[in-house]
């Protein structure tokens, strides 16, 4: 409990010191996180059902050869990379604001530094060190998060490229 | 010119005065007779005075012997005071080596009597205890002024009266004290109010952080209060002081919650953006605006789509559904022609679903663009700043700085909100057209199928 508390309170600590930008930042990552993880079980677990379904539609036609079969096959496709792909450009969006978001936290941690200079000049390097954290914290953090979502996001689409290409050759046009 | 005018004034003057006298002798002679009597009517006068004068001469030697004697008296009147001077200079200093050789280590205490007085004064004008109990200032300051002096010594009162100040500030600094006294509030006015001082640190009252001003001794609400948490720890002290409670001191003793006031909040920030920032705001408004207008739309047309794809016949009032009347208004046409068919009328849905999305593009990215443009003009008048009066004032670039930057940040806070937003009505309308695109054939050659097979 004490433990817990403890880490609550470094976790306000430098929430506090990075500014109100980092709460956003924090914000975002948690919503990319929360999504990247819905991709992730789906697919690992709910895209096999998905699959199964399509090829069994596929495979239970009496023919697989006229003009109409072909349509229908791509419309099966294109439902497949339709539910592999979802989400997929949000998650992106999401990487890159979040450097975007930093580089907003550095601006509004300068505006900081320089309203100090405003008020007692130059030569208070303490009081100035307050929006310099705050100007670099965000960064920081925006640069942590956007490079935690790369990887995530890329993973995610070449899966999601392979699936539906595997999906299309798993199911074969009978000429 | 005025002094030539006046000497011919003056000539003519005689010149008159010579010709009226000359005008009351009737002849020569008779002027010369004048003349001579007149001549001798003045040495009468001379001799006169002569006898006059030489009457007189014992009486001015008097005079002289008086002022002479009176000199010599001065005279030994100053040795005699300027002997006594130099003795009293001589009495003085061995006065006052006596003093010192008597005074001996007491003298020390009186320094440090001063120099504690001195200290504790430009303590006590910034402590927030004197708050509840002014005047202590005034002592230490007569005090340490009398010390400095020399010629007075403190009496056992007095340095009782310092032992005791700062056993009390030592004392109350350790205290949660409750006491009513006129406060100043936000908007000027003087209420009486009850003031919870936590040690020497804040003065709180009704939940609210108070500063004490000590050129004016008075004490005043904060302007800008910290945030809510603080502020409800804040509360908690003031309604139960006994207790112990989590509080949010100002350890400084009021100087870091005094930098609050000075800090600008977000309206005075958007104001420093100038022109150039609301014009980021305006753009920021009008994507805003188009956003909301296509999400509703999507949404509509999104539900409809969904379902049309649950319902077996076609209506007109989706785009999926008047894709599929193509093929219920063409029965009877090849199957490439029919395709060619369905492309042509998903050609003439795209536009009205992808509509507008571009702006919210482009908003998105010229955001930042005149957020950089504010930047530059803020810098180009800073710089005309440095032109004009130097860099000796940092607080005066400072400003002109400050100007540049927020707009850097409005335009961030424009660009930020309509990239999310664009995504998200892009994936939108994406799928709708992936519908369109590549399920209205399938959905139409399952359609022809079942019903062949019905």
């Amino acid at each position: 409990m004490i433990m817990f508390i403890d880490m609550m309170n470094a976790i306000r600590e430098f929430m506090d010191t990075g500014g109100q930008v980092l709460t956003v930042i924090a914000a975002v990552i948690f919503v990319m996180w929360l999504l990247i993880f819905e991709r992730l079980m789906f697919v690992f677990y709910g895209y096999r059902k998905v699959k199964k379904h399509l090829q069994q539609t596929w495979f239970s036609r009496s023919e697989q050869h006229s003009w109409y079969a072909e349509q229908i096959r791509t419309a099966l496709v294109a439902r497949g990379s339709a539910r592999l792909n979802q989400n997929l450009p949000l998650i992106q969006t999401l990487v890159v604001l979040c450097p975007l978001l930093g580089l907003m936290g550095t601006v509004t941690g300068m505006i900081e530094v320089f309203d100090v200079m405003a008020i007692s000049g130059s030569g208070n390097a303490r009081s100035m060190a307050s929006g310099v954290s705050r100007a670099t914290i965000p960064t920081m953090a925006g640069m942590v998060a956007s490079l935690s979502g790369v990887f995530a996001s890329t993973w995610l689409q070449r899966t999601a490229k392979r699936e539906t290409e595997l999906l299309e050759d798993s199911m074969p046009v009978a000429h | 010119m005025k002094k030539i005018i006046n000497t011919v004034s003056g000539l003519l003057l005689t010149v008159t005065t010579s010709l009226s006298y000359a005008q009351q002798a009737a002849n020569l002679d008779e002027l010369l007779s004048q003349l001579e009597q007149g001549k001798i009517a003045q040495s009468e006068q001379n001799q006169q005075r002569e006898a006059e004068f030489k009457a007189k001469l014992s009486q001015q030697d008097q005079l002289l012997t008086s002022a002479k004697n009176n000199r010599d008296q001065q005279i030994a009147l100053s040795n005699r005071l300027e002997q006594d001077f130099q003795n009293n200079e001589i009495k003085l200093a061995n006065q006052s080596d006596a003093l010192n050789k008597r005074m001996g280590e007491l003298k020390e205490l009186f320094g440090v009597l001063q120099q504690v007085a001195g200290d504790s004064k430009s303590k006590f004008q910034t402590s927030v205890i004197s708050a509840q109990i002014p005047g202590r200032d005034v002592f230490m300051e007569e005090l340490a002024k009398s010390m400095g002096s020399s010629s007075k010594l403190a009496s056992i009162e007095e340095i009782e009266r310092l032992w005791f100040e700062l056993q009390r500030e030592m004392t109350e600094s350790g205290k949660v004290a409750k006491f009513t006294t006129e406060i100043v509030l936000a908007n000027g006015e003087r209420t009486p109010s009850e003031v919870t001082r936590v040690g020497g640190f804040n003065l709180l009252s009704q939940g609210k952080y108070l500063e004490y001003i000590n050129e004016t001794g008075s004490i005043a609400e904060l302007i800008r209060q910290p945030s809510a948490r603080y502020l409800a720890t804040a509360e908690q002290v003031t309604l139960t002081p006994a207790a112990i409670t989590p509080f949010a001191l100002d350890p400084t003793g009021g100087s870091i919650l005094g930098l609050l006031v000075q800090a600008p909040d977000t309206q005075e920030r958007v104001e420093q953006g100038g022109p150039v920032g609301y014009v980021i705001l305006a753009i920021g408004l009008v994507g805003l605006l188009i956003a909301l207008e296509r999400f509703i739309t999507l949404f509509i047309v999104g539900a409809k789509v969904k379902r049309q794809l649950k319902q077996p016949t076609a209506s007109g009032n989706n785009p999926l559904g008047r894709v599929m009347l193509v093929k219920s208004q063409n029965p009877d046409i090849d199957t490439e022609t029919l395709e060619l068919k369905l492309s042509e009328s998903i050609l003439r849905e795209v536009p009205k679903l992808s509509s507008r999305l571009t702006l919210i593009k482009i908003i998105s990215v010229v955001a930042p663009l005149i957020g950089l443009l504010g930047t530059v003009t803020g810098m180009i008048n800073t710089f005309q700043a440095i032109t004009l009066f130097g860099t000796g004032d940092p607080k005066l670039m400072a400003g002109g700085i400050s100007q540049a930057l927020v707009t850097t940040v409005l335009g961030l806070v424009v660009a930020i909100p309509m990239v999310f937003l664009f995504t998200l009505l892009h994936t939108r309308s994406r799928n709708i057209i992936n519908i369109l695109q590549q399920q209205s054939a399938g959905i139409i050659a399952e359609r022809a199928e079942t019903e062949k097979g019905a």
